[in-house]
């Protein structure tokens, strides 16, 4: 079968006007970097978002009572006023394929005060070994160590540190409620100072050894309220989630094993929005791109309408123009996504391992309880970009449609006779 | 100035200071809300005050009953110090104008309640530390009118309404306020948040003369969302107008643990 000379003629085309050619190439161009480029940003500050939900200091599963969420109450620890036996439900879900770590919590509610400062706190009780293996929040610390249990040691954020003007070694007084009702107070030193970027979070939780808060509190120490568990990826979290469900068994109450997709599930709706804008992207930067390109190949193509009514008189038939046309565009199509595509990618890894700070931008961002940091970190997003390559030669047909169509239905005798 | 106050939402204030009430109730011919409340008002609570109360405070969780020694002075000034049980004595709140402070016997501090916390539990009762605050600002707080006047449960009594006034910063969106025509005394107040629902009830009862005074020796405090739960405050003694000053009503006293006044 014989090759279609069409193509060669439509890349020969090229050449001869090369500044209009290289203009509209980088318009192409511009807009598929646009493309790549944004939606490897969003997909950067989604995967941070989830990471940051998920391991700064949530893990990516939480084994709670069932009447636990979303009150909170001290009283709804997991087996209820009985307790339950921790270290053996720690040692199912440590089972678990999915699993690289767990950690007891209990939490409770007060008041923080030093001197004449006094602010409201949360109080969350820890099991210090466990929970560096958990979640990165702990580790490493701004300042200062872990606190030692039984030696009233306790590690608060930094902004609750410049609010009560307390360091370490400082002391701090903690006001609550005992599970009996009696006024929970006492005296604890500052062993350290955490950060996690989270401006509330690092103003009210105050972090101590779970036995410590145990004992203020006035709960037995088989009374947790919650479980972490944290899982290899995000993604495993769910699968993970109802299979922990089906082993962890608790006679006195029934439990609540929640992924993150269902403790926070604004986030996880906030990541699959994410990904559904991603082709409104594409769409929106190319239909502007395109009237761009149908603009310039309407000039082109008028320029040349002799030419065509030449073409046309010597029996090259309406189809063949079309085709010379079309084939003209696509090559301009694959210049720029070639061109684009040696600057773009590049770009893209580094950008993905040396994220630049953006901090003369904005400061850190709390997104539905996820901590943001300002960063141009990109994901990769390799579907997107894809269908971005697509988008770029589409767009690049499709707008020369309207001025191959005009050029097929150039009369070839009034052009010729200059009419 | 004065009013509900003092006597519901600062009950031990309140009704500490109470006044005479056995003065005979001159017929308010036109039923003016304010002139009521305030009469009521300055007959519960007195210039000064100093007596002694038991709190019983029941929850789906626990029970307890603590003792507590009160002082009062005006609307501004209170001192209330936990005498019993044994393992929380000493414990002490301090209320001088719009502050609140804690005095913890166990750490040997006193602690200032942030604003953020005034919605917080007092002592782990029903009542919050905003309760002791707002008391005294009730009338200027709210708009007051009479809601019905007539018999009921066969007694002659008086309902008012209180509702915000504008750009008020109060917590309800309404408060019905039952008070008994022949001899004043308040029967019950309850508190509607700002959907309307019934937020909490306090009841008063065991209508007793203290100190030359007719009081209600009881208020229960009862929150609509946890049925089965209270807070009892009962008066076991008081006198009114005291020999107190302002400077009484200070840190050092809050910490002092004698309590004495003069």
């Amino acid at each position: 079968m014989k090759e279609s000379p069409w193509p060669r003629i439509g890349w020969r085309n090229l050449g001869r006007n090369r500044k209009r050619t290289a203009l509209t190439a980088i318009g192409l161009g511009v807009g598929y970097f646009a493309c790549v480029f944004v939606v490897g940003w969003s997909e950067g500050i989604m995967s941070e978002l989830v990471e940051n939900a998920t391991s700064l200091v949530s893990g990516q599963i939480e084994i709670h009572d069932a009447e636990y969420r979303p009150d909170r109450s001290l009283y709804d620890t997991i087996g209820g006023r009985e307790g339950a036996d921790v270290e053996g439900l720690l040692r199912a879900i440590d089972a678990d394929e999915a699993v690289v770590a767990a950690a007891p919590r209990v939490y409770a509610g007060g008041l923080v005060s030093s001197g004449e400062a006094t602010s409201a706190g949360m109080f969350l009780g820890i099991d210090p070994a466990r929970e560096v293996a958990l979640t990165r929040f702990l580790d490493p610390l701004a300042a200062g160590a872990l606190p030692v249990a039984g030696r009233y040691e306790l590690v608060i954020g930094e902004e609750m540190g410049r609010q009560l003007s307390v360091g370490v070694g400082d002391e701090l007084i903690l006001v609550g409620s005992g599970a009996d009702g009696s006024m929970a107070n006492d005296l604890y030193t500052v062993a350290g100072i955490y950060r996690t970027g989270m401006v509330e979070f690092d103003a009210s939780t105050v972090v101590m050894p779970i036995g410590d808060l145990q004992e203020l509190v006035v709960l037995d120490a088989d009374r947790i309220h919650e479980i972490a568990v944290a899982t290899a990826e995000p993604d495993l979290a769910r699968d993970a989630a109802q299979r922990l469900s089906g082993v962890l068994d608790v006679p006195a109450r029934p439990i609540v094993v929640a992924s993150w997709g269902e403790l926070n599930p604004v986030l996880a709706e906030y990541v699959a929005l994410a990904e559904s804008f991603y082709w409104l992207i594409i769409v929106i930067v190319f239909a502007v791109a395109a009237f761009g390109i149908a603009n310039t190949m309407l000039m082109a193509t008028f320029e040349r309408r002799r030419e065509f009514a030449v073409m046309l008189a010597l029996g090259s038939t309406p189809r063949a123009v079309v085709g010379i046309v079309l084939s003209e565009a696509l090559a301009i199509g694959a210049v720029s996504l070639a061109g684009s595509a040696v600057f773009t990618f590049p770009l893209m890894v580094w950008l993905y391992n040396a994220p630049p700070s953006l901090e003369w931008l904005y400061g850190n961002v709390t997104l539905q309880g996820a901590l943001l940091t300002p960063s141009l970190r990109v994901g990769y997003n390799v579907p997107a970009w894809t269908w971005a390559s697509v988008g770029l030669l589409l767009t690049a047909l499709l707008s020369a449609l309207y001025p191959a169509a005009r050029a097929a239905r150039i009369p070839p005798a009034d052009t010729l006779s200059g009419l | 100035m004065s009013g509900l106050r003092a006597r519901f939402l600062l009950p031990f204030v309140a009704v500490v200071a109470a006044v005479a009430a056995q003065a005979p109730a001159p017929a308010f011919a036109q039923s003016d809300p304010i002139a009521i409340i305030d009469r009521v008002d300055r007959m519960l609570r007195g210039d000064s005050s100093h007596g002694t109360m038991t709190m019983e405070v029941v929850t789906e969780n626990w029970d307890r009953s603590m003792t507590m020694e009160v002082w009062s002075l005006g609307t501004d000034y209170s001192l209330v110090r936990v005498q019993a049980p044994r393992r929380e004595a000493g414990t002490a709140t301090l209320k001088a104008e719009d502050d609140i402070w804690n005095y913890l016997p166990k750490v040997d501090r006193s602690i200032k309640i942030p604003a953020s916390m005034m919605g917080g539990s007092w002592m782990g009762s029903h009542f919050t530390n905003d309760d002791l605050v707002k008391e005294s600002r009730l009338i200027d707080d709210y708009d007051i009118e009479i809601a019905f006047e007539g018999e009921a449960d066969g007694v002659a009594v008086w309902d008012f309404l209180l509702t915000p006034k504008p750009e008020a910063p109060v917590v309800w969106g309404s408060i019905e306020y039952r008070i008994r025509q022949g001899d004043y005394m308040p029967l019950w107040t309850r508190f509607y948040d700002e959907d309307g629902e019934l937020a909490r009830t306090m009841e008063h009862s065991a209508f007793t003369e203290m100190d030359g005074r007719l009081l209600p020796a009881v208020m229960n405090m009862y929150p609509a969302d946890k049925p089965g739960e209270r807070t009892t405050m009962r008066y076991e003694d008081i006198e009114f107008d005291i020999d107190v000053e302002p400077s009484f009503f200070s840190l050092r006293n809050l910490q002092g643990g004698r309590g004495r006044r003069r």
